[in-house]
């Protein structure tokens, strides 16, 4: 699904991907780790397009297209989403407008019909009544006032209507309390089990949400580069014995 | 004829501190073919001609012999009174003059919308708002006049104890608009709450200048304007509100926002407080920028294209103006105005 190979990128000049490779293959969940600026965010960052990120060297394959040629909005139509780590508040733009503006946009571009606001609701009613997710949000200014809780509970929503193939959380679980995290766990795991196609990209400091993800693949990552690749044991040795104690120091060269 | 030939009166230049952005010679010196005194499809009564003190463009009608109507509102009114102008002949001279009265303990809601048809027409508007004691009006102005033709509208806004004018502005018209407005709050707690959203194309001009003396105690003004400006267009605010030794425990506040959408595009704000006392509160502001590049990645991010993206971004910014719009009717009206019913 997705390829990675030696990609380098820039943020204001500065080098923070330094040759990073990384392979993704459908239905696989990876969890990326590592010390604060080693290159986490700035990985999915580049994955969505996010303006900060300039590809200095390497190749992104995304389902057979080369992802670099794609902008952000064909990125999320092709079935990348990316949750932001602290969505911007949007004043003036209704969530459930928005919504189903983003849901239309991805029909179109996939040759489906659009939905028009009936449709909308039933499919929203249908997909959010399964899970803990306030739907009042819905009708509120997109993220506008809301809360940390409630922008990552917005973000899940988001994932419950778009489907995307490719899933990538940036610390949807930093900042919430254990029930919540529980319903992000319910809601990316019931999107995994309906597709098995479908992978996950995710970034955390914490096992709690590792507990209820079993990943695949957990990779740490050290000044740009991934340096040690395991199971989810290596998420429970870090958890037990900090990077220090599986040998990675946070000395950046 | 020519504007300028008009004796009596003194015309402003760009040496006028409140008229440094705004340049009107080339309207004053243009050649029209005649004048006409625009006639209101409503059952008015003439009335004596009211004098500005301070705007000299209020003369303009006085001079050219424009009747004073006025539309006395003396009941709630169910549904806005609407007032449509169509500018439809070419190198005219236009002039409508009227009072709208409304009585005491009244609430009323007035819209008026000018448009036009035609090329190289200036229309001189005199408005004065008198609203009496304890009665509310809800005034909504939607000016779409095309280019090469302009609009001068000059307004006196008086209101009695415990009255209040909601007043807005939708200036969307690429031609040239200049709105005057002249308020003296010589009474208790009156409120004068002016609203409005300025989107310009082209080489559109539109500047609003608001003279506002709080001259008793509890008066209440608010001046919000929202700019949204493309190509080569260009708008002025200019807000000078002066609250003197009478008016303590008033509240003041003055707003300017814009968002440039092109290069060539031009914002003069010049919000203005003078303030004589310490009993009261007041704000003023003026912001000038760009659409926020992180509202369109996140939108962009979940499939939304460039394009649309923008415009829903920029419509939440404009949006505010219309959910200012206390009158549930006259936002009706807003939703529903097709332009091509008129012209």
């Amino acid at each position: 699904m997705l390829n990675i190979k030696n990609l380098k990128v820039n943020i204001d000049n500065k080098e923070i991907l330094k040759g990073l490779d990384l392979k993704i293959n459908p239905g696989e969940i990876h969890v990326l780790m590592g010390q604060n600026g080693t290159g986490k965010s700035t990985l999915v960052k580049t994955l969505s397009a996010h303006y900060d990120c300039e590809v200095i060297e390497g190749d992104i394959t995304y389902k057979n297209k080369n992802l670099l040629d794609l902008d952000v909005n064909e990125r999320a139509n092709e079935g990348i989403f990316m949750s932001f780590q602290n969505p911007v508040e949007v004043p003036g733009v209704n969530n459930s407008y928005f919504l189903r503006t983003a849901i239309n946009e991805k029909r179109k571009y996939n040759n489906q019909e659009e939905l028009d606001t009936m449709e909308f609701l039933k499919l929203s009613k249908k997909e959010l009544g399964r899970f803990d997710i306030d739907k009042k949000l819905m009708q509120r200014d997109l993220n506008d006032g809301f809360s940390g809780g409630e922008k990552k509970r917005n973000e899940l929503m988001q994932l419950l209507l778009l489907k995307p193939e490719l899933i990538m959380l940036d610390e949807i679980d930093s900042g919430l309390d254990v029930d919540a995290i529980k319903t992000v766990a319910e809601v990316v795991n019931d999107l995994l089990a309906q597709d098995k196609s479908r992978s996950l990209l995710m970034i955390t400091h914490y096992d709690r949400l590792l507990s209820l993800i079993k990943p695949d693949f957990v990779h740490v990552l050290k000044d740009g580069k991934i340096v040690k690749t395991g199971d989810y044991n290596l998420a429970l040795e870090l958890d037990s014995k900090g990077y220090e104690g599986i040998g990675i120091n946070d000395e950046i060269n | 004829m020519k504007l300028i030939d008009l004796k009596n009166i003194k015309f402003p230049t760009k040496k006028d501190e409140e008229f440094r952005k705004i340049d009107l010679s080339s309207l004053f010196e243009y050649s029209f073919k005649d004048k006409k005194d625009y006639i209101i499809d409503l059952n008015l009564v003439q009335k004596d001609k009211v004098s500005s003190k301070n705007n000299e463009l209020y003369k303009i009608n006085q001079d050219l012999d424009s009747k004073n109507y006025e539309l006395n509102i003396k009941e709630d009114t169910k549904e806005p009174i609407v007032i449509v102008h169509v500018l439809a002949e070419d190198d005219i001279i236009n002039t409508n003059t009227l009072n709208i009265k409304v009585e005491k303990n009244v609430k009323a809601s007035v819209i008026e919308v000018f448009l036009s048809s035609c090329k190289n027409t200036f229309y001189s508007v005199n408005r004065v708002f008198e609203v009496e004691e304890s009665a509310n009006l809800n005034y909504f102005k939607y000016q779409d006049i095309k280019q090469s033709n302009s609009l001068i509208i000059n307004a006196i806004i008086d209101l009695k104890n415990n009255a209040t004018i909601e007043h807005n502005s939708y200036e969307i018209g690429d031609g040239f608009n200049l709105s005057i407005y002249e308020t003296s709050l010589d009474n208790v707690e009156s409120s004068l709450n002016i609203n409005g959203l300025v989107r310009l194309y082209k080489e559109a001009h539109s500047s609003s200048i608001f003279n506002t003396l709080h001259n008793n105690k509890s008066s209440f003004s608010s001046i919000n304007y929202k700019h949204s400006l493309h190509d080569h267009s260009k708008a002025v605010f200019e807000a000078k509100s002066i609250v003197n030794e009478n008016g303590n425990f008033s509240k003041v506040r003055q707003n300017s926002k814009t968002i440039l959408l092109s290069d060539d595009a031009t914002i003069f704000a010049k919000p203005h407080l003078e303030i004589s006392i310490d009993e009261l509160e007041a704000s003023h502001g003026a912001t000038v920028g760009s659409l926020n590049r992180e509202q369109l990645l996140y939108l962009r991010s979940r499939g939304i294209e460039e394009s649309k993206a923008y415009e829903m971004l920029l419509k939440a910014f404009e949006n505010e103006i219309y959910d200012n719009i206390k009158d549930q009717k006259i936002k009706e009206f807003i939703t529903n105005f097709k332009r091509s019913d008129y012209v």
